[in-house]
């Protein structure tokens, strides 16, 4: 497995103002435009209305109706993902006739599903489920991947030593997969953000995605860019997390 | 005590090919606290005559017994050292070192106490907190190495374990298991295609036939116990060398033909 060369000092400062310098490009090009199309709110104005929303207690239901929604998604998905790849990763048999079928699903756009799964899991229940298909492929493909490419060294001194299958699974497997996992993981979770937003953008009762259809309905740009920015901060900052962890690991 | 009975052992694998068999008729006996090296052309089946032994690989005939119990699997009692890098990389030396001994059941001080013994057997001292992808090639089979000899194992058998290293850590590293296996009361098997390495490691050398794999030489090592490097410019050393090339060139050849044949 090829291992990433740490970053020189000199190499990280030009990574720490290259971020720095793309950042402030975005907002330099974000208010450009909004001085432009009167439908895009300037950075400044939508930094406010979002810290307002924030203290109104109806938003916040809605934002949190969301975050849970995902989160179940992100927890479900991961783990049916994990546990797929896994079973694909160490059963050659069930991998080669399971494989086709499976990266072909992953390429069917899921959100066509949602009309099916609405009167079958009703409103709060199809988002989750919306969820979890979009961030299963992922972790299953990365899993499925990171279990064939463990050395074979590995298993065979796993036997050798006499581990347990749980020995072998927390021991070597899990930590042999760390780093094609973690990248799953990030992916679930920018994924499990998209398809629990883009049901509520369809149907649903509470979430932020009908929040940014309602104010859009409603011509309250400001309001609906808000909600956009935070759906994007929040997703950003865990996917960065995640990335500088998968980046830290040895 | 530990010796290692090879009983009329035989493997043999199916492929796509037809039955290829690996290691025909094997009968040969590892005295207890002895040292035997196994050299043969690559491709011979030493490998997988040492796989058999650790439990690793099933024989289609015959019967391994060490210690005067039949192998029917992996025993902790037998030790391995793989010629790969089985180093773990996301744990420290002294992490590795104790993998077994965790995955073993022995409470964490008996691990750490073990590990810690081990690591200086192989003179890694200092090194315990560091993690493989600092080391030298070298240093990452001497923690291979330690993890072994942490379980204590009556049996040690080590498949080309500095096949990858260049020759003065080869040389130097396989002194150094001749000098703990000395001050050992363990059984070795140590596979190589390195016949210089065979000599001096040794009490006795197999020389193995290409396929089908069969004992065709047994040499008793009539060296002195303490054998400096420069034992090899000897006249019994040569003695012992060629004779061992000899029996192995043939072998080599016809191994040699019968790959350049079917490729």
């Amino acid at each position: 497995m090829p291992v990433a060369r740490p970053l020189t000092l000199k190499q990280r400062h030009g990574q720490f103002l290259g971020s720095i310098a793309v950042a402030f490009a975005v907002v330099l090009l974000w208010q450009i435009v909004s001085g432009l199309l009167f439908v895009v709110p300037a950075p400044a104005r939508t930094v406010a209305v979002l810290a307002s929303n924030l203290t109104d207690p109806d938003y916040l239901v809605d934002a949190r109706e969301t975050a849970l929604a995902v989160a179940t998604a992100f927890v479900i998905g991961t783990l049916l993902g994990g546990l797929v790849g896994l079973v694909l990763g160490l059963v050659k048999p069930v991998r080669l006739a399971t494989e086709p079928l499976i990266v072909a699903l992953n390429g069917v756009p899921k959100i066509v599903l949602y009309p099916i799964l609405l009167p079958i899991f009703q409103l709060g229940g199809s988002k989750i489920v919306m969820g979890v298909l979009f961030c299963l492929f992922p972790v299953l493909i990365n899993v499925a991947a990171g279990v064939r490419h463990i050395p074979d060294v590995y298993w065979k001194l796993a036997r050798s030593v006499q581990a347990s299958w749980l020995q072998t699974l927390v021991h070597i497997i899990l930590p042999a997969i760390r780093r094609p996992l973690l990248t799953g993981l990030r992916l679930a979770v920018s994924l499990a953000v998209v398809g629990v937003v883009l049901s509520e953008f369809f149907a649903t009762r509470y979430g932020l995605g009908r929040v940014v259809l309602q104010t859009y309905g409603h011509g309250d740009y400001p309001e609906m860019v808000a909600t956009i920015l935070l759906l994007i901060v929040v997703s950003f900052t865990i996917s960065m997390l995640l990335w500088r962890w998968e980046k830290k690991v040895q | 005590m530990s010796e290692i009975n090879l009983e009329n052992v035989e493997v043999a694998f199916d492929t796509p090919a037809g039955t290829v068999v690996a290691v025909s008729g094997v009968t040969q006996r590892v005295p207890a606290q002895g040292f035997v090296s196994l050299v043969g052309p690559s491709g011979c089946g030493k490998s997988t005559l040492l796989s058999v032994i650790a439990g690793l690989t099933k024989a289609t005939g015959g019967q391994v017994q060490v210690g005067g119990k039949v192998v029917n699997g992996p025993d902790r009692g037998i030790g391995v050292v793989f010629q790969e890098d089985s180093t773990l990389p996301w744990r420290t030396v002294l992490d590795n070192v104790r993998f077994a001994l965790q995955v073993a059941g022995v409470d964490k001080e008996g691990q750490l106490e073990r590990a810690r013994w081990a690591i200086e057997l192989v003179g890694l001292k200092g090194f315990a907190d560091a993690y493989p992808s600092m080391l030298s090639g070298g240093m990452r089979q001497r923690v291979a190495l330690a993890r072994t000899l942490a379980l204590e194992p009556g049996v040690v058998l080590m498949d080309e374990p500095f096949a990858a290293l260049d020759q003065q850590t080869r040389i130097f590293l396989g002194a150094e298991v001749r000098s703990i296996w000395q001050r050992s009361a363990q059984t070795v098997l140590f596979v190589t295609h390195d016949i210089s390495e065979a000599i001096l490691l040794s009490e006795q050398v197999w020389v193995m036939s290409y396929r089908p794999g069969q004992i065709i030489d047994v040499i008793d090592v009539d060296l002195p116990a303490e054998r400096d490097p420069s034992i090899v410019s000897s006249h019994a050393f040569n003695e012992l060398h060629n004779r061992i090339w000899t029996s192995l060139q043939e072998e080599s050849m016809r191994g040699f033909r019968q790959q350049e044949g079917a490729a």
